[in-house]
């Protein structure tokens, strides 16, 4: 049995004043009614025995006054908060980690709570069993780790910051925490200044890491737990019900552009076999269903063919209620068409030209050639600095200042942080990186290539193209843009002056794929064609060069949000939370839009793990279930409740009777 | 006849059945003056009493002459003289007297009343008084005239205010007993409530060989009290203070002590020959004539 007491020194006081004051009451005449009557002389008889003079005996003759005190006794018992723990801790440290992510929104328990709400109240139950001398801190993480509270022995704070906790949909990612918690429980800054309550700690002492969570995490094995205590309070079951929608794209036909093409992926995440009914909804209107019936673990693709029309939103729903809720519905935004500028500096390269006016190419890009000599005019200038071109490709020169958009090089380089090797002949290529967006559908092994530069790009870049020299193709961000630089040219002066080729590339059927591919990806054009989909909780970068004006945002619950842009044109969204569909309104009307939603398969796969490696260690789920105490002030102050209603009674039925 | 003002005491309708009856004493009292009633004092009346023996200076005229023939002595013939009562009738008129409605005094008003006006038509000498200093001003009274003095006393006796007649029942007893020492009948009309005890008024009483009749009046709130709670009860005539709480216990304890106090008068008063009733002040007058002084003996 151990006390609580829930009041300070001074409450006390006052409190050890009530039974006192309620004494000195009776002790005190009680405020009776005077009524005359014909004689005392027989009443003074009949309360002789009763009407007694000494003051302990009128106090022994008072049940109410016993059974008034008999409550206030009953009411301080409750407020020193009696009660027993499973084990007796003192001065422990503990770090309590929640764990906020999406697939804690899983009602997959019997009393209808979502996980994220009964792990609130095992760490209230934590909260309640800690004494002055333990000390803890609240943490959560999703996809990044907030210190809720650090560490304090204050229970009060305690509770109102697990009160503010809430569960994002968010994807999850503890080692963001573990590093957090790791750094703080070695006494290291909390990062909130401002609590100057918090009790220095001896870094000797280990601390408990109690990690409330369903285990969809992964694994963090990068991490060294050796100063803490891990526990793995699991939450949720492993026999879950889950379809989630893993997947949702819309993209414009490339058979038919009249038409719009709806992906999408429904997976059985669950660990029983499920079907639902599947609705596509296009804004509120029914498009068109389909019965998805699915083995655990299996998933299939969806797909609906729908003429274009302006503004097309599009909802997927699973319909039949599952544990998971957020991965049953996923939003898609047809991004609207937009004509990209794409201005090509060069002395003369017709293969590039050429390539560069294909009927697929001319879809995206509004080209205009150029001299370089054009780079030294005033018009050059202005078009630079009003960010009109989406990109801006240089054969065989470069500005003396970059441009504030992207570029592409053909054998030159920027005048900045690009340096190129001595030229080398012949140049074979060994090595391509197909994964990138321009480097799609290409096969180069077969080009010759005369002569070129191996490139020594700056850092962050991707080597696209290597030689045996080595990369003679790489692409590297600048500033929020990318410079495309080719390390050989396609067209050359030979040593007589005349133009020659270097490569036969430009005959080859990769060439135009390849400038189509460089155009798209480097005008933005390439999610022009279908939808921008991002995480919860993701920062958004849109480009949005063209759109000078302000923009403002329309969330998905009808919230106007007004998007600051950098000097490039580039909005940066801080954190889109909510699910659902975001539009870009420049005036009222609607120039781009992006949607959220989870597609994230560790969060949807809720069925709970037994086992979670944090750091170097399996840690395996507690099964000393809480460390609570079992409290009995609810208990006593119903009966002191019950001793006020015996007393009420008494009095009443002493007059009435 | 008796005005009109009077019936609010005594109601015509019962003044003509007073007029019938007579209060019956268990003692024969000598009067002052001729009246209807048998004296110890041998007189003139045709009713035969006694011999006795001649002493020289009696009266020749009541010797027995035939006794003389025969026995040859002189004895005297006496007769039963016939005198009048002298009815006393007290009524305390303490502060205790003067609650309920109608107060305990106006019924022990009317019950004087009622007694004194049998007591002038038998001719006797009555004497209605307060007990106390109000007892000084009481005259005394003989003959149906004089029931409009008993009246207008009596009325006076209401008048006085409460607090005045402070005086304990043994007081006042010995205050009337040394103004007028003449043996007879004496009704006490109280409510016994005396702190200081009624036993030594009532014990002087019967010390100058009076009869005593002792009327107790209780009011139906002295008897089952409407109250209840938490009361500081004052007492109407000394101002003391009794802080009760006032729930059925207590309630059925005091009706406990009422009882026992009823009780007790009636076992002291039994004792010393002292005839007692007790009545109720919210009683009509003529039931309290009919039903308790006719039947029980006192007048008939």
């Amino acid at each position: 049995m151990t006390l609580l007491p829930a009041l300070s020194w001074w409450m006390w006081g006052v409190m050890a004043a009530v039974p006192i004051g309620i004494v000195l009451l009776y002790l005190l005449k009680l405020r009776r009614q005077p009524i005359t009557v014909p004689s005392t002389f027989l009443w003074a008889k009949t309360v002789e025995d009763l009407h007694v003079n000494s003051l302990l005996q009128r106090l022994r003759s008072s049940p109410l006054l016993f059974l008034q005190l008999l409550a206030i006794a009953l009411a301080t018992a409750a407020l020193l908060r009696p009660g027993y723990r499973d084990a007796t801790q003192t001065d422990t440290k503990r770090v309590l980690l929640l764990d906020a992510s999406a697939s804690m929104s899983a009602t997959d328990g019997d009393d209808g709570l979502t996980r994220f709400e009964r792990a609130k109240r095992l760490i209230s139950k934590q909260i309640d069993s800690m004494t002055d001398r333990d000390i803890a801190m609240l943490m959560t993480f999703s996809d990044r780790a907030d210190v809720l509270q650090a560490f304090t022995s204050d229970r009060r704070k305690l509770r109102e910051a697990l009160a503010k906790s809430t569960a994002t949909n968010r994807t999850s990612d503890i080692t963001q925490a573990l590093r957090a918690a790791d750094g703080l429980a070695a006494g290291k800054s909390s990062g909130s200044d401002d609590d100057k309550e918090q009790p220095t700690v001896a870094p000797v002492a280990k601390t408990d890491l109690v990690v409330y969570s369903d285990g969809a995490f992964g694994e963090s094995t990068n991490f060294d737990t050796s100063q803490l205590n891990v526990r793995y309070e699991r939450m949720g079951t492993n026999v879950t019900k889950n379809l989630a929608v893993l997947s949702l794209s819309v993209e414009r036909s490339e058979r038919d552009p009249s038409k719009v093409e709806v992906f999408s992926t429904i997976g059985n995440l669950g660990t029983e076999p499920a079907e639902s009914p599947v609705t596509l909804r296009l804004g509120d209107e029914l498009i068109d269903a389909s019965n998805v019936s699915l083995p655990p673990g299996d998933s299939i693709g969806l797909t609906f063919e729908i003429d274009e029309s302006p503004l097309m939103r599009f909802q997927l729903v699973i319909d039949n209620k599952d544990d998971l809720g957020i991965d049953n519905v996923a939003f898609a935004a047809l991004r609207p068409k937009r004509s990209r500028s794409v201005l090509l500096v060069t002395p003369g390269n017709d293969p590039l030209e050429i390539a560069l006016m294909t009927g697929q190419a001319e879809k995206i890009a509004d080209l205009q050639v150029v001299d370089p000599a054009y780079m030294e005019t005033l018009p050059y200038a202005k078009r630079v600095a009003a960010v009109t071109d989406q990109l801006i490709i240089f054969d065989r020169c470069a500005p003396k200042t970059m441009p504030m958009t992207n570029t592409f090089f053909i054998g030159a380089l920027p005048p900045k942080a690009w340096v190129a090797g001595k030229m080398e002949r012949p140049v074979l290529l060994v090595d391509i990186d197909r994964s990138h967006p321009v480097m799609r559908y290409l096969d180069l092994f077969s080009i010759l290539v005369a002569e070129g530069r191996p490139l020594v790009p700056p850092e962050g870049a991707i080597d696209l193209l290597t030689a045996e020299q080595g990369p003679v193709m790489a692409i590297a961000p600048r500033e929020g843009f990318e410079d495309l630089v080719l390390g050989f040219d396609i067209l050359s002066l030979s040593g007589d002056g005349k133009l020659s080729f270097n490569t036969d590339w430009h005959v080859q059927r990769s060439w135009p794929v390849f400038i189509y591919n460089a155009v798209r990806y480097l005008t933005g054009s390439l999610s022009d064609d279908g939808n921008l989909t991002f995480r919860p909780g993701s920062t958004i970068a849109i480009d949005e060069k063209k759109l000078n004006t302000a923009l403002t945002m329309v969330t998905p619950d009808g919230t106007n949000v007004s998007l600051p842009s950098d000097a490039a044109g580039r909005i940066d969204i801080p954190a889109a939370d909510r699910v659902g569909i975001y539009e870009i309104q420049q005036s009222g009307t609607v120039v781009d839009a992006f949607s959220v939603n989870l597609f994230d398969r560790i969060e949807s796969t809720i069925a709970s793990v037994e086992k979670v490696t944090i750091g170097d260690q399996p840690v395996m789920e507690s099964k000393s279930r809480v460390n609570g105490r079992s409290e009995f002030w609810r208990m006593i102050l119903i009966a002191m409740l019950a001793v006020l209603a015996i007393e009420w009674w008494y009095y009443g039925h002493r007059l009435m009777a | 006849m008796i005005a009109t003002d009077t019936s609010e005491l005594l109601p015509p309708s019962l003044m003509a059945k007073l007029e019938r009856m007579e209060i019956a004493s268990r003692k024969v009292f000598r009067g002052r003056m001729k009246g209807e009633r048998r004296s110890t004092r041998k007189g003139q009346s045709v009713e035969f009493a006694d011999f006795r023996g001649y002493v020289p200076g009696d009266d020749l005229r009541m010797i027995d002459w035939n006794l003389y023939a025969r026995l040859d002595q002189l004895f005297l013939k006496l007769f039963q003289e016939e005198e009048d009562l002298h009815l006393n009738i007290l009524i305390d008129t303490s502060g205790s007297m003067r609650f309920s409605h109608p107060t305990k005094l106006r019924v022990a008003s009317q019950i004087a009343a009622s007694l004194g006006y049998v007591g002038l038509c038998r001719n006797d000498r009555v004497r209605v008084a307060g007990l106390g200093r109000s007892g000084h001003r009481a005259p005394v009274l003989r003959g149906r005239a004089s029931t409009v003095r008993m009246i207008q006393y009596l009325r006076t006796l209401e008048d006085v205010e409460a607090g005045v007649e402070s005086a304990t029942l043994a007081d006042s007893v010995k205050d009337f007993l040394v103004r007028d020492s003449s043996p007879g009948i004496v009704v006490v009309i109280t409510d016994l409530m005396d702190k200081t005890g009624y036993e030594a008024a009532l014990r002087m009483l019967i010390g100058r060989r009076m009869d005593v009749f002792v009327v107790h009046v209780l009011s139906p709130e002295e008897l089952d009290p409407p109250i209840r709670g938490d009361l500081r009860l004052v007492d109407s005539e000394d101002g003391d203070t009794t802080e009760i709480t006032l729930n059925a216990f207590v309630l059925k304890r005091y009706r406990e002590t009422v009882q026992s106090f009823i009780d007790g008068a009636r076992q002291f008063c039994s004792r010393r020959a002292i005839t007692y009733f007790m009545t109720r002040s919210d009683l009509p007058i003529e039931t309290i004539v009919t039903d308790y002084l006719q039947k029980r003996g006192m007048i008939r």
